[in-house]
């Protein structure tokens, strides 16, 4: 029994000051804990890694993934210490174009990572992926990718709701500068755009007309309380709650 | 008793789905089951010959360098002078600005179509209605609704019924409607809802086939050639082509008819359509066709829009050919110039 309540190193310590000088220091937050990926055909780290070097070569070739949460977390580590080696050794240096070589399984994306990621990540200050949550059931896939999973060789019914099914959350993981659309709208109002020129121009429009049944109106203000048939009054449209113009 | 229905009942809706990308080669006619006209296949034929005879033309082929601008880079490229196009500038560029850009922008002022050739270099930048500042790109989108209005109109009648297109006004966004006038052989029609709602749904059809507007500048001959059996196109030409010079047509599908431009890129650019109402024009003798549309990827709430719809119903009063006698301009579609431009 150990009489102190200090942790024995079980292995000799690393320098980190040191070591920090080697490798380029990532720009995301890398949590201690290694997951453990299973159901690899290898078992052990190298199946582990070999299940990432899939998910690497697709985030550079596609640019965009969704997938399990917990792989593509570790796999954007890997990714960010690919590129960043690229950026910071070029394609002169022989580790790093072994390191491309190996994590990379299409032999046409290490031209990709040197001539087309590189320039883009030149000069950027931060992290070169962004990782999002995604959602692991989408409402008109019914819970049928849920049960397929579960009951591969089954017909299933979609309608039957998930009855002890396991979801796994999902990840969307992006490599920064992609030409695809933005995941998250920006709730950008321009009074210039088309639903808000049409809009304005109505309620001028509106408001520019003579009110209808003059003669009636009086009556009307009797019975305002009960009378169902109002006119047509349009509300100005609110900048914030009616009218929303999303840039794409 | 009644039966209460099942809560495990999950109707399919909710997820949007982009469509498929289509190839952007599009087959030109676009409603198969009504047979064409001959005059509107002459016209075409016409528009064919035409075209093939200005690109043999341009004869030896000469390279212009063309700076394109974009969110998604900037790149200078050597492109073919009098063939290549906006639309084969922004291939180079993204697939992203080929599907959503709705007119191009040369050397910082001058509104040019996607699809019409570039005759020297220059720099290019593209139009979103999504933009900073959209004015140019909307109205251009406006235009582009009041054209693809007449085509709708020029065929969603029974054959003993004469249609004959008159014209559109400029586009004109705060009048609330895009607008086509035109002669339809009925007395006193009063259209149904349903009818209206037909019109709608051809305008959306005809959206969806995603057909590209073709621009040719033509002489005069040609022009009156085409629009022998109007007569109120004829009248139209002469008087543009002694202002102008040139008579510009534009084609969708086999539908051919004359404005002065730009259009947009191509007709799936449109998201929400209404045809709102049709009113007789007693001095004109004309029915004037209105409707409102928003472009693709613009959302606006139920109500709001019904809004838009409801004043779309009311006529509007945009240079009505007979009291737009002071300022009246044969197509007044060639009378204003869109000079003010977006950034």
């Amino acid at each position: 029994m150990r009489m102190n309540n200090k942790p024995v190193p079980l292995r000799p310590l690393i320098h980190y000051a040191d070591l920090s000088k080697l490798v380029s220091r990532l720009k995301i937050p890398v949590h201690w804990h290694v997951k453990k990926l299973r159901g690899g055909e290898i078992p052990g780290p190298e199946g582990r890694l070999l299940k990432l070097r899939k998910s690497v070569t697709a985030l550079i070739k596609y640019e965009r993934i969704e997938m399990d949460y917990y792989p593509a977390e570790e796999a954007r580590g890997y990714a960010e210490r690919l590129i960043s080696e690229a950026v910071r050794h070029g394609p002169q240096c022989p580790e790093t174009m072994e390191m491309a070589d190996w994590w990379l399984e299409e032999k046409q994306l290490i031209h990709k990572l040197f001539k087309v990621l590189v320039p883009r990540y030149q000069h950027y200050p931060s992290s070169f992926t962004n990782f999002y949550r995604a959602p692991f059931w989408y409402f008109s896939d019914g819970f049928q990718s849920q049960l397929n999973e579960k009951y591969p060789d089954r017909e299933i019914n979609e309608t039957i709701p998930a009855f002890r099914t396991v979801s796994y959350p999902k990840g969307l993981l992006e490599l920064k500068g992609n030409p695809y659309p933005p995941i998250f709208r920006t709730n950008v109002t321009n009074p210039r755009s088309i639903q808000n020129v049409l809009l304005s121009s109505a309620k001028d429009f509106f408001k520019s007309q003579p009110p209808k049944d003059t003669k009636d109106s009086k009556a009307e203000v009797s019975n305002a309380e009960n009378s169902s048939n109002t006119d047509f009054v349009p509300v100005e449209p609110n900048s914030e709650g009616n009218v929303k113009e999303f840039s794409k | 008793m009644t039966v209460r229905p099942s809560f495990h009942v999950i109707s399919r809706a909710g997820r949007w789905v982009l469509t498929k990308p289509k190839n952007e080669v599009t087959s030109r006619s676009f409603s198969l089951t009504v047979p064409l006209s001959n005059a509107t296949l002459r016209r075409s034929l016409l528009f064919d010959a035409e075209k093939k005879k200005q690109r043999q033309a341009v004869g030896r082929i000469e390279k212009i360098e063309v700076d394109v601008v974009s969110d998604f880079g900037n790149e200078l490229l050597i492109m073919n002078k009098d063939l290549s196009t906006p639309h084969d500038c922004a291939k180079h560029i993204s697939k992203f600005v080929v599907q959503t850009a709705v007119v191009a922008l040369i050397n910082s002022n001058q509104p040019w179509d996607m699809h019409r050739p570039l005759t020297e270099a220059c720099r290019l930048q593209f139009l979103k209605t999504t933009d900073k500042n959209p004015w140019v790109a909307n109205n251009v989108f406006w235009r582009s609704c009041s054209f693809m209005l007449g085509a709708v109109v020029s065929k969603a009648f029974r054959d003993d019924i004469s249609v004959v297109l008159h014209s559109f006004p400029s586009p004109n966004i705060q009048s609330g409607s895009f607008v086509l006038d035109a002669y339809i052989g009925l007395e006193s029609w009063n259209p149904s809802p349903e009818e209206m709602r037909q019109l709608s749904k051809e305008m959306v059809k005809l959206s969806e086939k995603e057909l590209i507007f073709e621009r040719l500048s033509v002489t005069k001959e040609v022009a009156e050639d085409m629009f022998s059996d109007n007569p109120y196109k004829l009248g139209h030409i002469s008087k543009i082509y002694g202002n102008h010079n040139e008579v510009v047509i534009y084609r969708l599908g086999d539908h051919v008819d004359i404005s002065r431009g730009p259009m947009m890129s191509h007709t799936g650019l449109i998201g929400r359509c209404t045809i709102a109402s049709v009113h007789y024009l007693k001095e004109d003798q004309l029915y004037r066709f209105q409707g409102v549309a928003l472009p693709k990827g613009h959302k606006l709430n139920h109500y709001a829009y019904g809004i838009l719809e409801k004043r779309a119903m009311l006529l509007n009063s945009h240079m009505i050919p007979s009291e737009a006698s002071l300022s009246y301009e044969p197509t007044p579609e060639y009378a204003t110039e869109a000079k003010e431009v977006s950034n």
